[in-house]
């Protein structure tokens, strides 16, 4: 079966490279259940699609990435959920993952770092 | 309410920052030139695409990247990106220098707020709060383009 993967950003550029980089075969087969801008588009499609990894930007217009966090925690507890944000500061992904993130990408990323992340992620 | 201007080691972070992009994100290094005061006699030097982050929180002002369009395609392009549109440029433009902010917060710790970045064709958006102390202009060169990171930002003592 298809791990089901969520990709929330508020920029369509950085959606697009992680959407790109499902394809590596280092990974297991994805099925992209949606891309989402904002946090409130993130929650609506999580609540149809069902998604089993969400990979989840932090600084975003409407709602927030910590703030979906929490929401997703709620209503999709079974959900793995991995923050990719420019936010690096380690008190930000501390309190990303209290709020129930599983694993933090800095950015800037390579395209490396990025499938060992999902990898783990996924693991 | 006292701030303070930026200092050497302060300009240091974003200069790392603008190199760890282009490491990162295109596997070819920029060549980012010495940092310097756009004081009244200098022109903000603003090109095609300008993104901006406002900051608060203990800081007061923003953080612009401005490059020109030539620049941005070939980044779009390293990335893999095939449109190259306008709004694709908008798009990066603006996460390049919301990456070169929160570069910045490692160093100035979690009181660095950053807004969602904002992005204009050919002008700058409006800072939300302006710094009062003097811009610093980051030169950079990638692939024979030129392009500029403006700090406009007041840290309160």
């Amino acid at each position: 079966m298809k791990a089901r993967l969520l990709i929330v950003d508020d920029s369509m550029v950085i959606r697009n490279l992680i959407a790109r980089q499902m394809l590596d075969e280092r990974l297991p087969p994805i099925d992209l259940v949606g891309l989402a801008g904002d946090g409130e588009q993130a929650l609506a499609i999580a609540m149809s699609r069902k998604p089993d990894f969400i990979t989840m930007d932090l600084t975003m217009p409407n709602m927030d990435g910590e703030a979906c966090i929490e929401r997703l925690a709620e209503v999709l507890p079974g959900a793995r959920i991995m923050v990719v944000s420019a936010l690096s500061d380690k008190t930000t992904a501390l309190r990303a993952i209290s709020k129930g993130a599983h694993g933090f990408l800095h950015k800037p990323f390579s395209e490396e770092q990025l499938v060992a992340a999902l990898l783990e992620l996924m693991s | 309410m006292n701030y303070r201007a930026l200092n050497h080691e302060d300009i240091e972070v974003f200069s790392e920052a603008i190199s760890a992009f282009f490491l990162n994100m295109t596997h070819e290094p920029a060549v980012v030139r010495t940092a310097y005061l756009l004081d009244g006699t200098a022109s903000p030097l603003w090109g095609d695409f300008n993104g901006v982050i406002d900051v608060s929180g203990g800081f007061r002002g923003s953080i612009t990247f401005s490059a020109p369009h030539g620049m941005l395609s070939q980044v779009l392009q390293a990335i893999g990106e095939r449109e190259h549109s306008v709004d694709r440029c908008l798009d990066v433009v603006g996460e390049i220098a919301n990456m070169m902010s929160g570069r910045a917060r490692r160093h100035f710790g979690e009181e660095l707020a950053i807004s969602p970045p904002s992005a204009r064709l050919r002008t700058v958006p409006p800072a939300a709060a302006r710094a009062t102390g003097v811009p610093f202009a980051i030169p950079l060169r990638w692939h024979a383009h030129e392009a500029n990171l403006v700090v406009h930002l007041d840290i309160r003592r």
